[in-house]
């Protein structure tokens, strides 16, 4: 075995080298013959005949060299050499083509590779977890899909056979203070066994110790990776040593690595820079019903069916009593991990790669069209070679040789600019695409791209291979060079390919089309508010400092007092939660022995409606008069669900968040909590009924809000000038957080569009002006005969524009098939949307058309006695 | 048939790793004459052929080669047989003698059908 591998390694070696052993066996070869040439002289033979005989016995020099050189290389490597040889001049010869295929290969290659690391680092490759596939998320149904109730989910680790642990997670700021200004980060606490469950191992230090999740004994924390570096120096003693947060020494127990996520129920990417024990305290395990406030994971046990699991714990749920009031029936959800995290980023990332993918498709089918009009006017080469006994399988593999060279030279250029594209991705993408951070090119990705530039080659190779075998040697070599016509076939061929290039890219186009509309009509949805203007900023309150709800509102009171009496603010406000933030907080609001309305619920300021220009329907905002008295304002849709007939409830009474009986003061207009969804029903109350610890200031400004920053921060250190102000940032910049992961996604898809729309035109193009190059002769017969100019100029751009129609055709139908599956990422617009159908395909007739129209000009002007004489 | 055997295939490796191993190094010229000698002029070999088979020796190992000079003063290449070389050689030895002898009782046992 040894033996035979070293053998084909020598003939490997062999085959690379060439002229130094050719000239080594030559001289030991005449070393050979005049060595017996000296013999015979011995023997008595004269010189001539003892040289005659010694070249007699030793057979012929030439046979005995093929052989030996069958022998030392590898006569199929030797041959695809001498093809690469071959094909490597072929291409040289034409630079143009060459570079023109090899540049649309790199943009197709590398478009391609980094869409796909896209894919391979998001979508395909696991979170860092170990066994990830045996992790779960769990939600509950109470009836309507809600955060896990703790009491239930320590009743399912203990009692669950085919559970392997469970752990709970709860988000919560921390003021971190000493070795700096003191910052607010973001920070979590979870069950001591959390990190033990996911598989996760910190980077330096160790986990939690079951005692430290006991009350008292909870003062321990791991920071993330990325706040060790930036706030401690990424000095490894901190381990071990105490930190001062939210006023209070905890212990170092480790540091866990930057790539590693909670699976959070929806923040799937948030990263949190602290995490502390979870510690359920002795009143909240006494309380029966327990709060569904906890996000939690769940590890399955080897080869138990996540089925079996959840059917054990809707078993034990079912025997939890007393249930909560109003809940029909309990159920748990187990969702996998890897899906939580990756959701909403799927179909916009399959989007994506299918969208390059139709790139690459029509770059080949241009690349194709291509070779074929060079292997067109190559037939009579193919007919010599041939006659001259070449094999059809190795004319095929020639042409390939040549198609795969290009692909490889495009591929290379395409994995340097994969690399270069990936870096701008992940620097500058507002995707909304969780672990982009992650992504880098790795063996996976350069394995992909490998396997893609082969794959091209062979794609945009075999029909032009296929071609060049079957031309017809003696047909060929009869005609004389300039005469030779191709058959109809040939031009069949390539209508095809043009017709499917101009079909792909006509998907693309409409796809394209459809986002970018969407993310117009979003930017101009009515939001409900005004977005000029307005300065926003958050404030945490949750340091132990402000645990009294009386602290938390006199900073409130003072700080808004203090806004209210600067030159150069117009209004001023705050509130929990600012529009486009999302929906959270959902309370019921009811009629004293009515239906419970859920609806989003706010706690602001009696300024904040006009800050925001939020218009008041009916009624008044709030105002100084209201304090001590239970009052709220109600969005329309809000009150439309408590009293549908009454046409001014305004006065009226009805329960709030908190049970208590609140007087209707006034009705405003609804108010977009996600941009891309319909206003929710919202109740709004006067800040000072329920104190928050975290708030947004909104202030609005005469001038370029930005204007205010200094303001606004002089006037919150007034009140306290250890408390940091966060995320500052203008109303337009919020709102634009939740539009730029559509507006990039369209600005890619933009892109492909073009190239795609430049590709096709180019084939459209190439194709018709070697149409008419090579009906020179007939032109000039035609016009000979009388025809006109314009009659054969319309001639010619008829026949041309057969297949882009046939290509617009398929293309639409295509439309009709993807609409459904993008439905999702659209907003305003339905797939189906006659005007930008209309609109693409009157783009695509016009550049088509002008594609056509050029060469076909340049055949029609051409002068007939002159194309006659070529003959 | 003019009286000279053709070399069977395969069988020419033999004998030159074993005129090899007798005669130490040689040049090609040199084991073809031995060859020639050995057989007593009964086995027919064109020259040519054995350079082939030389090479793949060395690509496998069993030979090795360099340039010398000759009795008379030509350069020439000269092929010695390697370890490896004699452990083959040992090895088709035995089964070339296990091969003759399995045919060997056949043609035996056509003689002794009475």
């Amino acid at each position: 075995m040894t033996r035979g591998l070293r053998r084909v390694w020598k003939r490997l070696l062999g085959s690379v080298g060439r002229s130094a052993p050719d000239a080594d066996l030559a001289e030991e070869f005449e070393t050979h013959i005049a060595l017996m040439a000296d013999d015979h002289r011995r023997r008595g033979l004269p010189a001539d005949e003892a040289l005659r005989q010694a070249r007699l016995q030793f057979g012929s020099v030439s046979a005995t060299v093929e052989n030996y050189r069958d022998q030392r290389g590898l006569p199929l490597f030797d041959s695809i050499a001498q093809d690469l040889r071959y094909a490597g001049r072929a291409i040289a010869k034409t630079p143009g083509f060459a570079a023109t295929a090899v540049l649309s290969l790199a943009i197709g290659i590398g478009a391609n590779t980094a869409i796909f690391s896209l894919v391979n680092g998001v979508l395909l490759q696991p979170l860092g977890f170990a066994e990830p596939n045996r992790v779960y998320a769990v939600r509950e149904l109470a009836p309507t899909i809600a955060p896990v109730n703790p009491m239930h989910l320590l009743e399912w680790g203990s009692r669950c056979p085919s559970l392997e642990a469970v752990a709970l997670m709860r988000s919560g700021r921390g003021q971190l203070s000493g070795g700096g200004d003191p910052i607010s980060v973001r920070g979590a606490r979870v069950s001591y066994n959390l990190l033990e469950l996911l598989g996760v191992r910190p980077l330096l230090g160790r986990s939690f110790l079951a005692v430290e999740a006991s009350e008292g004994d909870d003062r321990a924390v791991l920071i993330a990776e990325s706040l060790w570096r930036s706030r401690f120096n990424a000095a490894p003693s901190l381990v071990g040593t105490s930190i001062l947060i939210d006023g209070e020494p905890h212990h170092v127990v480790g540091i866990v690595p930057d790539w590693f996520r909670l699976p959070y129920v929806g923040t799937a990417d948030v990263r949190f820079e602290i995490i502390r024990p979870l510690v359920l305290s002795a009143a909240e395990r006494m309380r029966s019903t327990g709060n569904f406030n906890y996000a939690a994971v769940v590890r399955v046990k080897r080869d138990v069916d996540a089925g079996r699991a959840l059917a054990e714990m809707n078993a034990v749920v079912a025997q939890i009593a007393p249930r909560p009031a109003g809940t029909a029936s309990l159920k748990a959800v187990l969702i996998p991990v890897h899906q939580l995290v990756t959701e909403r980023a799927r179909v916009s990332l399959w989007m994506l790669a299918a969208a390059v993918g139709s790139v690459l498709l029509i770059v080949c089918m241009n690349l194709a069209n291509l070779l074929l009009s060079r292997i067109a006017g190559r037939s009579r080469e193919a007919a010599i070679r041939t006659a001259l006994g070449a094999s059809r399988a190795r004319q095929f593999r020639l042409i390939l040789t040549e198609s795969v060279l290009l692909a490889t030279a495009g591929g290379l250029l395409g994995i340097l600019s994969a690399a270069w594209a990936i870096r701008v991705l992940v620097a500058t993408s507002s995707l909304d695409i969780p672990r982009l951070h992650e992504v880098r090119p790795d063996g996976t990705v350069l394995l992909f791209c490998l396997g893609l530039t082969l794959f091209t080659g062979l794609l945009f190779g075999v029909i032009p291979a296929w071609r060049f075998t079957r031309s017809d040697p003696q047909a060929s070599l009869r005609a004389g060079s300039h005469t030779i016509t191709e058959p109809r076939s040939g031009f069949r061929l390539r209508a095809i390919l043009i017709g499917l290039e101009v079909g792909a890219s006509a998907v693309l186009l409409i796809v394209t089309a459809l986002l970018t509309t969407s993310v117009f009509r979003l930017s101009r949805v009515d939001k409900g508010f005004e977005v000029d203007h307005l300065l926003t900023f958050d404030i945490d309150l949750t340091d132990r400092r402000y645990a009294d709800a009386a602290r938390r509102q006199m900073f409130f009171d003072r700080v808004l007092g203090r806004f209210g009496a600067s030159a150069g603010v117009e209004a001023s406000g705050m509130i929990t939660q600012l529009p486009t933030r999302g929906e959270t907080w959902n309370d019921p609001i009811y009629l004293e022995g009515g239906v419970h309305y859920p609806v989003n619920n706010r706690y602001a300021s009696p300024g904040y409606f006009s800050a925001m220009k939020i218009g008041v329907q009916l009624g008044r905002a709030f105002d100084e008069r209201d304090r001590g008295r239970g009052v709220a304002v109600l969005s329309e849709k809000a009150a439309r669900l408590l009293w549908p007939g009454d046409d001014n409830p305004v006065g009226r009474q009805f329960m709030g968040e908190d049970d208590k009986p609140k007087t209707l003061v006034g009705i405003v207009t609804d108010v977009r909590a996600t941009l891309p969804l319909a206003a929710p029903a919202t109740a709004y109350y006067p800040y000072w009924q329920r104190v928050p610890g975290e708030a947004t200031f909104v202030i609005r400004t005469a001038d370029d809000p930005n204007g205010a920053i200094g303001l606004a921060r002089e006037a919150v250190r007034g009140e306290d000038s250890q408390l940091p102000l966060q995320d500052v940032r203008t109303m337009e910049q919020v709102v634009d957080v939740s539009l730029a992961p559509r507006r990039f996604q369209a600005t890619l898809m933009i892109a492909f569009a073009a190239c795609a729309l430049l590709v096709a035109s180019l084939g459209i193009y190439g194709v018709v002006s070697y149409a008419v190059t090579r009906r020179r002769n007939e032109m000039g017969i035609r016009m000979a005969l009388g025809a006109s100019r314009s009659g054969l100029l319309s001639l010619v751009v008829r026949q041309s524009m057969t297949p882009v129609i046939v290509g617009l055709a398929g293309g639409i139908a295509g439309v009709l098939l993807v609409g459904q599956a993008i439905r999702g990422l659209l907003f305003g617009i339905q797939p189906t949307d006659p005007l930008t159908i209309t609109g693409v395909v009157a783009l695509l007739l016009v550049v088509g058309a002008g594609a056509c129209v050029v060469p076909a000009s340049r055949a029609a002007r051409a002068d007939p006695v002159s194309a006659l004489r070529t003959e | 048939m003019s009286g000279k055997t053709e070399v069977w295939q395969g069988t020419l490796a033999l004998m030159l790793l074993k005129t090899l191993n007798a005669l130490g190094p040689q040049h090609g010229y040199g084991i073809a004459r031995r060859i020639e000698q050995t057989s007593a002029n009964l086995l027919s070999i064109n020259h040519g052929t054995l350079y082939p088979v030389l090479l793949k020796l060395e690509q496998e190992g069993a030979i090795a080669s360099e340039w010398g000079l000759s009795e008379n003063n030509r350069r020439a290449k000269f092929y010695r047989i390697t370890k490896a070389g004699q452990k083959q050689l040992a090895a088709e030895v035995t089964q070339w003698a296990q091969a003759t002898d399995i045919v060997g009782r056949f043609i035996a046992l056509k003689g002794s059908k009475a």
